[in-house]
């Protein structure tokens, strides 16, 4: 069949073909591998790169966090102070104010310890305020410390400024002040109120990751300076709340002797009223006896009378009528005073009222030639007024002004409606009242030292009676006046 | 009857009068007067064992349990100062077994979790058990290994729940309750069973960034090389930082860019730095094994917001539309720090999620137990960092 050489030439060629098919597909494979090589070569490349993306991620990332984190810190800080400022401020008692430092408040600020010192100058030594987180034994140190160390931290308060574990304080006290408090960092800031003694605010951490900057430094000068506000505003209270304790009591002591003097003055007008009251009417009964007389006599019911004796009795009758006129007068006054007065207060027309008087007085009007003008608007017409001693007050006011006022002078009764009463003035152009008497007027039995007084007579209760009778309607009398010049005697009354 | 619930919170100054006024509130707002346990969180200046004692004392033979916080979360506010005593009165059909196991640095971590979850499954034998809840230490360094002492004991996917203590920051002591005591070193739980209807949530929000890496050699909680250079060196090229800088500003930079874990389904759990070695190497705070992938992270105070909304669904939607009693929250202390003056605007979104009367009790904790979502891991709980762990708790 076959030979072995054509065999042998077949596999040969076999395997030629079989060598050339694989060479083929190494090529391919190695061609593949190639492909696949720079795949991973490409792939590997961009998770390298990735992997730089994504560090540079991380370190903006730490970047962002910190600024984040000091912008927190800031923030809670800041909230933190608010917090603690407002609990300080409530307070205005001294020994409360170092109370009221929050220690949680105080750790929002980053500060797990504080201490405060304030200066006793009478004890020359430093008093401890606060203790904050540290242990009783640390205190103790920290009190030891302060004490040996003394003038160094008076220098500090002397300085004003605010020092830290960080910077500006003296290496060995530093060094100390962290050993002694068992502080990793710490600030120290003065507190300095106005008036009275300084002293220092001293904040710490045993936090090893806490740096201390500038920030921290501020927050605690911010509240040491709060602490020395508070302490100043709880010094100034403290100083006006004595003052206000002394004036009160120096006010309830001048008030109660006021008010006995007051008593005694009452019980003295009492007295008077009582001795006016009663000497009134025990006059009365012999005046009316003898002006009884008198008329009887005067009446020549037993016997004509020579002339001579008609005139004493005419004098008598006079002298008694003007004696009975004041003696009504002091009773009148008296009964005003002691209440047992009522005022009849009912509606009342003034115009009606002022007509009704300038009849009465007429005559006199008319012999003098004096004008009497009344001026009464609608509106200040309606009053509320006794009738009887209204009309008194009327008669007395005018009567003395036309007593006052010389011959074709003028007077003048004026009303206008005030808030919920209506003012009266009565006006004259006579020759006024002299400026050291005013004030005085309106007293009993007081007169004006003049020509027409010392002329004509007076009992010197009219005025006295007017403001009484005024006063007890709820009313109120002045007067304006000067030598020359006229008068003015204006009351009030309540309007109707 | 559903599980009845009184929540008292003082923030009295005196810690006497504060035990006394949180348990007299809790047991006003309570109905009945018989309870079954009582939550106790506070802040470290109230972690002293005479408040604890005087609690105790007024609550009787009421098995105690909780530990202390940076701060409380409660449907009322956020306190950075108090005491909380939340009472709960269970019904019949639910049970309750509470444990401690102490002097943990003493032993393994993982010994110590195998004690726990032993004493937990006491009195447990016929009955259904539905979760466990945990305390320990904020300062314990094998986490890890203490959950994993537990999920020995209770199964490995056992739905957990926990929180680490935390203080004020300051990471010298933190404190756990139980019963009279105050304790260190130490962790409690409670082992609920029976007929409980719970949702828990665990978010973080962080999203991954730049390239996987792999951790190539590792101890406990302490990555040496991360793509065979030491460790800490990918955060300085990240950074662009030297390694003092980085020391400097590690507490601020470990919240902000942890390290993602990578588990399967695009599921990542968070890992902050306590701390760098000498040599590079990075101290975590929880394990980190060998091998592991991991991711930088990056995220904002938004998407931070997000994982409390995210957390807070995911409780709802595991109570199945079932009322909830009350709510537990775990929330790591660094979101806390992130979110800053907007941390009311996270319990803001919870009290509108889950009903501003619901009570609600929380804690900030230096790490957080729960359940990845990822199928794979079949509700295997995990240790995490920054993350917000949310449980919605009904009848």
């Amino acid at each position: 069949m076959f030979s072995v050489d054509f065999m042998i030439n077949i596999l040969g060629i076999i395997s030629f073909l079989t060598i050339i098919l694989l060479v083929i597909t190494l090529f391919f494979k190695i061609e593949q591998m190639k492909t696949l090589q720079a795949s991973f070569n490409k792939v590997k490349k961009q998770l390298d790169e990735m992997d730089e993306q994504a560090k540079l991620i991380m370190r903006t990332d730490l970047e962002l966090n910190k600024t984040q984190e000091e912008l927190d810190k800031k923030i809670s800080g800041l909230y933190a102070l608010q917090k603690l400022s407002r609990s300080i401020a409530s307070t205005l008692e001294e020994s409360q104010i170092f109370n009221m430092v929050d220690p949680a408040r105080l750790a929002e600020l980053g500060f797990e310890k504080a201490c405060a010192f304030l200066w006793d100058d009478a004890q020359k030594r430093f008093l401890p305020q606060i203790n904050i987180g540290f242990l009783a034994e640390e205190i103790e140190a920290i009190k030891n410390l302060v004490r040996a160390e003394k003038d160094k931290f008076l220098a500090l308060i002397k300085s004003e400024k605010t020092f830290s574990s960080l910077s500006g304080l003296d290496p060995v006290l530093r060094e100390k002040i962290k050993a002694t408090g068992k502080v990793r960092a710490f600030v120290i800031s003065p507190i300095m109120p106005k008036e009275g003694e300084s002293g220092f605010l001293c904040v710490g951490t045993e936090d090893p990751d806490f740096f201390i900057n500038e920030g921290d430094e501020e927050l605690i000068t911010i509240l040491a300076n709060q602490l020395g506000q508070t302490i100043e505003n709880a010094r100034l209270f403290e100083k006006t709340w004595r003052a206000q304790q002394d004036l009160e009591k120096k006010v309830e002591e001048r008030t109660h002797e006021l008010s006995r003097l007051l008593d005694e003055v009452k019980a003295i007008s009492k007295r008077k009223t009582d001795f006016i009251s009663s000497v009134s009417h025990e006059l009365r009964t012999p005046l009316t006896s003898i002006k009884g007389y008198a008329a009887i006599l005067l009446a020549e019911k037993l016997g004509k009378l020579p002339p001579e004796i008609r005139e004493r009795l005419e004098k008598i009758n006079r002298h008694s009528d003007e004696l009975v006129h004041l003696v009504n007068d002091l009773l009148d006054i008296a009964r005003i005073e002691s209440g047992r007065m009522l005022m009849k207060k009912e509606p009342q027309e003034l115009k009606e009222l002022v007509a009704t008087v300038e009849d009465l007085l007429g005559v006199q009007l008319k012999q003098k030639q004096i004008r009497f003008e009344a001026d009464i608007p609608a509106e200040a017409q309606k009053i509320l007024a006794d009738r009887s001693q209204l009309e008194r007050v009327f008669i007395n006011l005018i009567g003395n002004a036309c007593k006052f006022t010389p011959e074709k002078g003028r007077i003048g009764v004026a009303a206008r409606k005030t808030d919920g009463s209506v003012q009266v003035d009565i006006t004259d152009t006579g020759c006024g009242i002299p400026e050291e008497a005013l004030g005085a007027i309106f007293e009993e039995f007081y007169r004006v030292d003049n020509a027409i007084n010392q002329e004509l007579k007076g009992t010197g209760l009219g005025l006295a009676l007017v403001k009484h009778i005024v006063e007890a309607h709820g009313g109120k009398i002045w007067v304006k006046s000067s030598t020359g010049a006229g008068s003015t005697f204006s009351f009030t009354i309540p309007s109707g | 009857m559903p599980i009845q619930i009184g929540l008292g919170i003082s923030s009295e100054k005196d810690p006497l009068l504060a035990a006394r006024d949180a348990v007299r509130l809790a047991r006003a707002n309570l109905l009945t007067q018989k309870f079954s346990l009582a939550l106790v969180f506070s802040t470290v200046d109230f972690a002293h064992p005479t408040v604890l004692k005087t609690v105790h004392g007024l609550l009787g033979e009421t098995p105690i349990l909780g530990c202390s916080s940076f701060g409380i979360l409660s449907n009322q506010r956020i306190f950075r100062s108090g005491l909380a005593v939340m009472l709960l009165s269970l019904p019949q059909d639910v049970c309750l077994n509470t444990a401690c196991v102490r002097q943990i640095s003493a032993k393994q971590a993982l010994v110590s979790g195998e004690e726990l979850g032993e004493k937990l499954l006491l009195g447990f034998k016929s009955v259904r058990r539905a979760l466990g809840v945990i305390f320990s230490d904020g300062l314990m360094r094998d986490s890890t290994g203490l959950l994993a002492g537990i999920q020995e004991k209770l199964g490995i996917s056992f739905p957990l729940a926990g929180a680490c203590a935390s203080d004020n920051l300051a990471f010298k002591k933190t404190f756990l309750y139980a019963n009279g005591e105050v304790l260190n070193d130490a962790a409690c739980g409670m082992l609920w069973g029976g007929k409980l209807n719970y949702g828990l949530g665990i978010r973080h929000g962080w999203k991954p960034l730049g390239k996987p890496r792999t951790v190539t050699r590792a101890s406990g909680n302490t990555a040496y090389t991360i793509d065979m250079r030491p460790a800490a060196q990918i955060y300085q090229e990240y950074l662009g930082m030297d390694l003092a800088r980085l020391r400097k500003e590690l507490k601020r930079i470990s919240i902000l860019y942890p390290v993602g874990v990578n588990f399967a389904e695009g599921e990542y759990f968070l890992r902050n730095i306590l701390s760098i070695e000498d040599n590079g190497a990075l101290v975590f705070q929880g394990n980190i094994p060998a091998g592991a992938a991991i991711r930088m992270m990056i995220g904002t105070k938004e998407s931070c917001l997000n994982a409390t909304r995210q957390a807070m669904e995911e409780a709802k939607r595991g109570l199945g539309g079932a009322h909830c009693n009350f709510v537990l929250v775990f929330d790591s202390v660094s979101r806390h720090i992130i979110l800053g003056r907007q941390a009311g605007r996270e319990l803001e979104i919870l009290r509108e999620g889950f009903g501003r009367d619901t009570p609600l009790i929380g804690i900030y904790t230096y790490g957080e137990e729960a359940p990845l979502r990822a199928i794979n891991y079949q509700g295997k709980a995990y240790f995490h960092n920054q993350s917000i762990a949310v449980l919605g708790i009904g009848g």
